[in-house]
């Protein structure tokens, strides 16, 4: 029986406090987001522990000063407030500096169920996509978050690292490193289509793929977990087999994950049908729980099925002669 | 007539000499003559921004207080100093031309295609430690290069120079938090208070009220000053270090514009060029010494 996954904060606190016991460069900042891992850390390393009050754009700015003085720094809050909060602040202190502090966002997506829209981030792909000069990786479970984590202590550099909120079960088997500088890894086979994801929605990704299979189409699932840089060419020159290419994401599609796969295609004048699975372009209040929104949004597992075996059908058996409303404002 | 850099006052290098009045005076115009040329020969630039900061800076550069070696630029240990009001960093080109940090020859390409000088610093220039232009950054970066100074036993301090204006940026006040929570009393906030925001008079459009106060009320050790007397600038840079683990806000009054007559005080020469006749009377202000005593 597998162990119990860990969440991927305790990961990443982990990892850098185990590397700052050894490094007193290495500090972490948080921005009164708690957790009992970080309590050992706060404990045995106070000079390494820094709280800047609930003060993001400060926070920024004063590792930013950090980093400038050679130290190695984490930045840690609640994804949404670590993001638009402070976009300003990353911008121009992290971007056009270029100064290699990694962002930690705590809670990606519609992961604080019931929190509602102030604290739901479904844009900080593309917030930080648009900043010149950041990584953006996203983590699909303990080893991918642990292998990031210690890729940004041992080179730093300017990267949002998107943490998932509750624990993910392992994709990975040791494989994560090896996968990790081409920036995607394809982690289920298939022929039909390929459907691209990162983070809980990879999870996902992997149930429809098994509802699939129940209907006899073969889905291949590709883990897009370093969203930038896009290794476009090779990413592009893997999709090539498959008739159809879906990205799945849990943010609003303007910008977003599929947007990034969007562009690679028309750059290098890739004509595959692209199918794109968000979230609508609204903002979400209503109680009931993540899967409860994810639903609502046509973003069940059941759905996300039905969706893809739409597009999969010949054209005669299709509702429309066009695909699916773009904009999902049916759900 | 158009001043030339070569014609600069000479003091002897390094932040050892303690320069004389007279010297710091010859400065002052000095760099506002070096400073009005600039922006003549482009059309580009923030004359009023910087003549409001000149003394302030002339004091820290040449009155002993920085510690930096002339030449050397990337010198890890040297303090740092961060132009916060980012239209007044400009003011600082022909500072870094005069000690050795970029070469005399970058003033004449100022804001011209692909030069180094821009209208805005950025660390890509020897001698600008964070990047400037957007307000309210400055004084947060300097908390990060002062906290590291502290962790790693460093006498390093860094000097942020802010605009009043700058000081209605929440930012400015998390990083104040901050600054005084850590006992950052190697951090020095200069607020140039001349008072005015680019649409007019602060305490008519939203008022700022007492700097020095806020900044004490944050736990810092807060002083107002005449911004254009040497003076008073040197008894309140003698305060650096001395200020029992606060960091020091010096809350400088000043005019916007000091120096040429008729930009003094008006808000509307923010962003606006002299034509050939005000570039002669401009050019007849500066003549003459406008610092007071």
């Amino acid at each position: 029986m597998q162990a119990k996954p860990k969440l991927m904060r305790d990961v990443l606190i982990e990892e850098v406090f185990s590397r700052a016991k050894r490094d007193k460069n290495l500090l972490f900042i948080s921005a009164d987001l708690g957790a009992e891992s970080l309590d050992a850390f706060r404990a045995e390393l106070p000079g390494q522990f820094i709280h800047p009050g609930i003060c993001e754009q400060n926070m920024i700015d004063l590792a930013a000063g950090l980093t400038l003085s050679g130290k190695t720094v984490f930045t840690y809050a609640m994804a949404s407030f670590i993001t638009a909060r402070c976009y300003e602040q990353l911008k121009v202190a992290l971007g056009a500096m270029k100064q290699p502090v990694t962002v930690v966002s705590v809670g990606v997506g519609l992961g604080y169920d019931d929190a509602g829209p102030t604290h739901y981030t479904t844009e900080d792909i593309a917030c930080l996509r648009a900043l010149p000069n950041v990584e953006i990786w996203s983590p699909c479970d303990e080893e991918s978050a642990r292998e990031i984590t210690s890729e940004c202590c041992e080179r730093p550099a300017f990267r949002y690292l998107r943490l998932e909120r509750p624990a993910l079960p392992a994709v990975y088997q040791g494989n994560f490193r090896a996968a990790m500088s081409a920036g995607f890894c394809e982690v289920a086979a298939g022929s039909d289509v390929a459907i691209l994801s990162s983070g809980f929605m990879l999870h996902r990704a992997l149930a429809v793929r098994d509802r699939l299979r129940m209907e006899g189409t073969d889905a291949a699932v590709i883990d897009l977990f370093r969203i930038k840089p896009l290794s476009a060419r090779a990413l592009l020159s893997q999709l090539e087999r498959y008739p159809l290419v879906v990205t799945l994401e849990e943010q609003c599609l303007a910008g977003g994950f599929g947007s990034a796969v969007a562009e690679a295609f028309v750059d290098y004048g890739v004509q595959r049908p692209l199918l794109r699975l968000g979230l609508p372009d609204r903002y979400f209040f209503e109680n009931g729980g993540r899967n409860h929104v994810l639903e609502k949004s046509g973003l069940s597992v059941d759905t996300i099925a039905e969706r893809i075996a739409e597009r999969l059908a010949p054209p005669a058996r299709r509702q429309s002669h066009l695909p699916s409303v773009p904009t999902l404002s049916s759900f | 007539m158009p001043h030339s850099f070569q014609n600069r006052p000479r003091t002897t290098s390094g932040a050892d000499a303690s320069a004389s009045l007279e010297i710091l005076t010859a400065k002052s115009q000095w760099l506002r003559r070096t400073l009005f040329e600039m922006v003549m020969r482009t059309r580009k630039g923030h004359i009023p921004s910087c003549y409001s900061s000149i003394e302030l800076l002339v004091a820290l550069f040449y009155g002993g207080v920085l510690r930096y070696r002339h030449g050397k630029p990337n010198d890890t240990g040297r303090d740092r100093w961060i132009v916060s009001k980012g239209h007044a960093a400009m003011a600082l080109y022909p500072i870094l031309a005069d000690i050795g940090f970029v070469a005399e020859s970058e003033l004449a390409q100022f804001t011209k295609k692909d030069a180094l000088l821009r209208m805005y610093a950025d660390p890509e220039i020897p001698g600008i430690d964070a990047i400037s232009g957007s307000l309210g950054h400055g004084l947060g970066i300097a908390s990060g290069i002062c906290l590291a100074a502290k962790q790693d036993s460093r006498s390093q301090r860094a000097f942020v120079l802010l605009g009043d204006s700058e000081c209605y940026e929440g930012s400015i006040w998390e990083s104040a938090a901050f600054a005084s929570h850590a006992g950052l009393d190697n951090l020095v906030a200069i607020v140039d208070r001349n008072g005015l925001s680019i649409m007019g008079r602060t305490e008519e459009l939203c008022r700022l009220g007492s700097i020095e106060d806020k900044f004490r009320s944050f736990g810092w050790e807060a002083v107002t000053i005449d911004g254009h007397s040497y003076r008073e600038i040197a008894e309140a840079y003698g305060r650096v270090g001395r200020t029992g683990g606060k960091p020091l806000a010096i809350v400088a009054n000043t005019v916007k514009g000091k120096g040429i007559s008729f930009m003094e005080g008006r808000s509307e020469w923010h962003n606006r060029m002299p034509d050939a006749a005000q570039q002669e009377r401009a050019w007849a202000d500066l003549e003459t010494n406008c610092i007071s005593h």
